[in-house]
């Protein structure tokens, strides 16, 4: 396991893809790991602390990373816990092992995540499990839970997996969704716009498109591309 | 001063079939040996090494509104890293490429001049704009007339006079080098929701049909005797059975003659070579468009190749565009231009195992193969049929049918009943393969400085690792491939630009344009001109580009 | 001095006649014969306030911008295309992240474009065959003044011959200027254009009994009068503004709307085009795209161009505190933008190159000085609808060109860069 803790407080962002496969190296190793400090390619070591305890597969982000993105792209196991907020693109890519967020997430959670888990205890903000701009398929496996509210953009072009929000959501959950659950427990706005298959469960209040039809099911649409994607309340 | 020494020269133009012989450069141009003083050249040692003219690209959509709608529509397209900032520009593209990496890809892989095959008049300025980005090349730009108001009119009236001082004032005004001519008479059927079907359709609101369209503007691009002929996109682009339009308008240039070049270019033809009556038993019609090309001597064509892979169709034919985004449910953009012509993209892509894509790969090179070889470019009507960087693997296939028939294992089975290409023996020598990708195309354009490597032509060279007095084209077609992606060096203007793929010096090239005004009264034309652009939404004053706003314009004069 | 072109609006109405002894412009309306009157002017290059030469001021903010991990270039939108490749070029240089205006206005039209492509046409395609134009969250008759004599509403057009024989519908949250004298005015509860666009495609597609009797507060049968004019269009155009990209739904309420008119198109014509605010705005889009690949949020820290709005826009990297110096061309960033943001910026060293004094001036560490496009410098602009068209210089000036600052400092950059 390694414990990372950052040195200082950064005057720009950070960009630095550590996943887990960095706890098997040696502490002199990782310390050489190159994130990128703005435009500047520079050494993990010299903004970060790094302590290595046992042989676990295992990160421990133990500060605020909310400045920090990328963590976690394209893990495939093991597991990162952040002790405090993290930034954009966390989880990234993801196919395996388990990331906590004790703090809030920054935009871009999960993007196009195949398989793992995500639980954020605080907040997320937009594109929750989304396709990346561009791209025409987004969350195919996985789950990703967050214990308090997200913004908009959530699921977007899901085709399997699973996404909990346990607060309130903003708009364009679900959008273009083929398969996969979304499950808000709270309210949220606009809701399965061009939805084609999978399933939207909403405990709170939310913004029903006029392109559905009510059956025993639920919802059912979105009408506009023949979509059987179903909406239901719970 | 440049002296390539000891390479093996093969120059179809001048008529040199791989032989040993030493080129020499000063001042950009090729020399006679008694021009140059040999202690003051630079020398490159090309023994054993392939040394021919840089590569000449007549059809590509490099420059211009609808590139740069296909790359912002594109960020997955764009998200290739070709090359990291430093001493060079950075470059980006997986088949759409920035500016900057369409020259350094150009050059790296020993191709010097290449043209906007479609450029729409009134945003001529754009197309400038990004030409004059693009590092490395020459290049020129053709402007589009076969769906503009005034050419109807000229038509109409049947005024060939009137039509020649609008073409001359049009190429000058665009700062264009030909005329184009784009589905002519359907994209302004698509302004009412619909397209031409035949020749003879007549095109709403105007008294005039794509026959009429395409053998007009022949006759006024013949009696201007501009330096290249009517570049034409036949009618009925993409639809099964269209190869029966292709061979009607191919047969529009019975009766006209020009002893320097051909008087119709018939562009990209895979995309109009379909025979059958749908998508369900669409067949070639290559062989029979081969066979009319062959029988005539005043037209040429270009293949327009499909390469498997990621593309994007992006043509001026809008109904064209319009259809393909319903067919496959892809994205679409479309830009109807004032009352000009009208553009469309749409993202594409084409797989060994889907039946149609097949059928158009080998279509492609069916074309390539049967039809004589001073009479077809080498092209991919590139990104419509893929990258240009491609264009070795097609110069490999047609050399050799063993690499033919392993590709031909892995496409869809479609293609035996469908299509000749299985039985095609015929294997193109490098002479004929090099006359279609250098001196051919340059042929076509009427550019006497490029694709040869005689005295008083551009010092554009590419020299690649081939010895093609010891390579078996048949059957080393994997080497020959690898060969030509990378040049060796490519040499641009008599300076060395690139090095085994590596980028040693950024130059920027020259932008040609025809100026044929001399030829013609202005005068004729300039009421109809005037009264029209009450229907432009620009002042006529503001309309064209002016030459100083280029960065190295090149002008050639018709006289 | 004939066919001026005028650098206020997307408009870029290019009928302007300029009288060079009175020193005035006729034929432009109101915003644009402002541009072209006596204004304040930045008088010379300043450090820290102080007056210094063009080449001290340049070798200042080289200095900053080459120490800068993160270096943010913004504006753009209201200067000429040579300047603008400068720019991009120079960001690149830097590893820093280029943006521009339409980050906050029509960046959301550029990412329903990547969703959907973007079905449009030129303003003189509008003018000569338009006989329905829908005004959506758009007000021209307030923001661009002439679009409807020159392009869209009284435009005398090839087959649509003038305003008689043209239906203006205006969409929009409350009476406009421009709802006042169209034949339709469609009021909605501000927030529901994505509902309401969706009940509009279930309509025409025939899905009408699946939509209820109210979306977004217009009643059904409006919404099914107005898919009837739209159905029986012979060539119908939408021109969208920040009614709907900087409300609820932004992105999306585009998408929507494209996927309408893609629809549209299956039976008769239809265009789609956004209101761009800016004379160049088109040009700080399309400039960037065809030299590195992005339209804006562009991030060149890695030595190449990575496109990211939630990221690299020029509003995302100030809230997260992503940038460490800011170089802001032809723009007022501090007017403009969010609290918290111009916090950030506040605490940066600022380069500002502008011709005018405004809210960014004050906090600027260095200022230098520009010519005025259009008045002082010939240049390439790209109007609302990408048509090119080249501005005049009509008067001397000792002023620099945005382009010629821009080039000595990537001059000096690449120098100390290699």
């Amino acid at each position: 396991m390694l414990i990372i803790k950052p040195k200082k407080e950064f005057e720009v962002c950070i960009e630095a893809e550590l996943t887990p496969e960095l706890a098997m190296k040696s502490v002199e190793e990782v310390r050489k790991f190159k994130v990128y400090y703005g435009n500047r390619v520079v050494e993990l070591g010299e903004l970060f602390e790094v302590v290595k305890e046992g042989e676990d597969k295992k990160l421990v982000l133990d500060g605020d990373f909310g400045r920090v993105k990328w963590i976690g792209t394209r893990m495939v196991d093991g597991e990162i816990v952040v002790k405090g907020n993290v930034g954009a693109n966390c989880g990234a890519f993801m196919r395996g092992g388990r990331i906590v967020v004790e703090g809030n997430a920054d935009d871009w959670l999960g993007i196009e995540m195949a398989g793992g888990e995500i639980i954020v205890k605080g907040n997320a903000r937009n594109l929750v499990g989304c396709a990346y701009y561009g791209n025409a398929v987004g969350m195919t496996g996985g789950k990703i839970v967050i214990e308090g509210n997200a913004g908009n953009y959530i699921g977007e072009k899901m085709n399997g997996g699973e996404i909990v929000i346990k607060g309130n959501a903003g708009d364009f959950v679900g959008t273009e969704m083929r398969a996969g659950v979304i499950e808000i427990h709270g309210s949220c706005g606009f809701v399965g716009g061009d939805m084609r298959g999978g399933e939207i469960r909403i405990k709170g209040n939310f913004d029903l498109l006029p392109t559905f039809r009510k059956t025993e099911k639920g919802w059912v649409g979105d009408v506009n591309v023949k979509g059987e994607g179903v909406i239901k309340t719970f | 001063m440049l002296w390539i020494k000891n390479g093996i020269v093969v120059d179809p133009k001048n008529k040199i079939n791989a032989e040993k012989m030493d080129i020499f450069v000063k001042n950009g141009k090729i020399v006679a040996e008694s021009d140059v003083k040999k202690e003051d050249c630079k020398i490159i040692d090309a023994s054993g090494k392939l040394v021919v003219a840089g590569g000449v690209d007549m059809h590509a959509h490099i420059a211009g509104s609808k590139i740069n709608t296909g790359r912002t529509m594109r960020p997955e397209e764009m998200r290739v890293v070709r090359n990291i900032a430093g001493k060079f520009r950075a470059t980006l593209g997986r088949v759409l490429l920035t500016a900057p990496a369409i020259g350094y890809e150009y050059a790296k892989m020993g191709y010097t001049t290449s043209f906007e095959a479609a450029q729409p008049p009134i945003g001529a300025l754009h197309t400038h704009e990004e030409l004059d980005s693009i590092p490395m090349i020459d290049k020129g730009a053709l402007p589009v007339f076969g769906n503009w108001h005034l050419v109807f009119k000229c038509i109409e009236e049947k005024n060939l006079e009137k039509l020649k001082a609008l073409v001359a004032w049009a190429i000058e005004r665009t700062k264009g080098f030909g005329v184009k001519v784009v589905n002519p008479g359907g994209v302004e059927a698509w302004m009412y929701g619909g397209n031409v079907k035949s020749l003879d359709d007549q095109v709403p609101g105007f008294n005039v049909t794509p026959r009429e369209i395409i053998t007009w503007l022949i006759r006024a691009n013949e009696e201007l005797g501009l330096p290249h002929s009517v570049h034409l996109h036949c009618n009925n682009l993409g639809v099964p059975g269209n190869y029966q339009t292709t061979i009607e308008s191919i047969k529009l240039a019975n009766g006209f003659r020009n002893p320097k070049r051909q008087v119709l270019h018939v562009t990209h033809v895979q995309f109009n070579a379909y025979a059958g009556s749908s998508w369900r038993d669409a067949a070639s019609g290559a062989a029979e468009i081969a066979k009319v090309v062959n029988s005539m001597d005043n037209v040429t064509i270009d293949m327009g190749a499909a390469i498997f892979g990621h593309a994007t169709a992006m043509t001026g034919d809008a109904p064209f565009q319009f259809s393909l985004h319903k067919l496959i449910g892809a994205r679409w953009s479309n830009k109807d231009t004032e009352v000009e012509t009208g553009a469309g993209i749409v993202p594409i892509g084409y797989l060994p195992s889907n039946p149609v894509h097949s059928l158009q790969w080998a279509i492609g090179l069916e074309l390539g193969l049967l039809v004589d070889s001073n009479k077809v470019v080498l092209t991919t009507d590139y990104p419509n049929g893929g990258p240009f960087t491609e264009y070795p693997y097609v110069m490999a296939m047609l050399m050799s049918k063993k690499m033919r028939e392993g590709e031909l294992k892995k496409v869809h089975q479609y293609v035996q009943k469908t299509t000749t290409l299985p039985s095609i023996d015929t294997e193109k020598t490098l002479y004929e393969v090099i006359h279609m990708t250098r001196s051919l195309p340059a042929k076509v354009l009427g550019l006497e400085n490029k694709g040869h490597l005689g005295v008083g032509a551009d010092a554009d060279i590419a020299i690649y690792n081939l010895n093609p007095l010891e390579t078996d084209f048949s059957n080393e077609f994997e080497k020959v491939y690898k060969s030509f992606k990378t040049a060796e060096y490519t040499i641009k203007g008599g300076e060395i630009i690139t090095k085994n793929g590596e980028l040693v010096k950024e130059v920027f090239g020259k932008t040609f344009w025809v100026d044929a005004r001399k030829k013609v009264d202005l005068e004729v034309i300039m009421p109809d001109i005037k009264e029209y652009f009450n229907y432009y939404s620009v002042q006529l004053g503001n309309y064209g580009v002016e030459e100083r706003w280029l960065k190295n314009p090149s002008r050639l004069e018709v006289v | 001095m004939q066919d001026i072109i005028c650098t206020f609006c997307g408009s870029v109405c290019d009928d302007g006649e300029y009288d060079l002894e009175k020193r005035k412009v006729k034929k432009f309306c109101k915003l644009g014969s402002s541009k072209f009157a006596e204004k304040e002017r930045i008088k010379a290059p300043m450090i820290d306030g102080k007056e210094v030469s063009y080449e001290e001021a340049i070798e200042k903010a080289v200095e900053i911008l080459v120490n800068a991990k993160k270096p943010l270039l913004y504006g753009w939108a209201s200067t000429a295309n040579e300047a603008i490749r400068v720019g991009v070029i120079l960001a690149e240089k830097l590893g820093g992240v280029y943006d521009q205006c339409a980050s906050v206005c029509h960046a959301p039209g550029t990412l329903a474009m990547i969703e959907e492509g973007l079905p449009g046409a030129t303003l003189g395609s509008v003018k000569n065959r338009a006989d329905v134009v829908i005004f959506w969250g758009s007000n021209p008759m307030e923001a661009h003044p002439r679009h409807g004599t020159r392009y869209s509403i009284s435009a005398k057009g090839l087959l649509v011959k003038d305003r008689k024989q043209r239906k203006i519908i205006v969409v929009d949250v409350r009476p406009t200027k421009t709802a006042k004298i169209a034949d339709m005015f469609v009021q909605i509860k501000p927030g529901y254009d994505y509902a309401i666009i969706s009940a509009l495609r279930a309509i025409i597609s025939g899905n009408a009994d699946v939509v209820p009797n109210e979306v977004g507060g217009v009643p059904k049968e409006k919404l099914v009068e107005l898919a009837e004019i739209m159905k029986k269009a012979k060539y119908g155009a939408i021109f969208y503004g920040l009614g709907v990209t900087q409300s609820r739904g932004r992105d999306r309420n585009i998408e929507n709307a494209i996927k309408l008119v893609q629809l549209l198109n299956r039976t008769t014509r239809w265009v789609i085009w956004p209101m761009r605010g800016h004379y160049n705005v088109v040009g700080a889009g399309e400039v960037p795209a065809w030299e590195v690949g992005y339209q804006y949020a562009i991030d060149f820290s890695r030595g190449y161009a990575r496109f990211s709005p939630a990221e690299f826009s020029a509003v995302e990297v100030l809230l997260r505190k992503d940038c460490d110096a800011a170089l802001i061309v032809a723009s007022d960033p501090v007017a403009h933008f969010p609290k918290m943001a111009v916090k950030h910026l506040k605490q940066i060293p600022v380069i500002q190159i502008d011709p005018f004094p405004n809210m960014t001036t004050l906090i600027a560490k260095v200022v230098i000085p520009s010519a005025v496009y259009g008045i002082e410098a010939e240049g390439t602009v790209y109007r609302m609808d990408c048509v090119p068209l080249r501005v005049k210089k009509i008067l001397e000036t000792n002023y620099w060109t945005d382009e010629k600052i821009l080039e000595e400092i990537l001059k000096r950059v690449e120098k100390l860069r290699g």
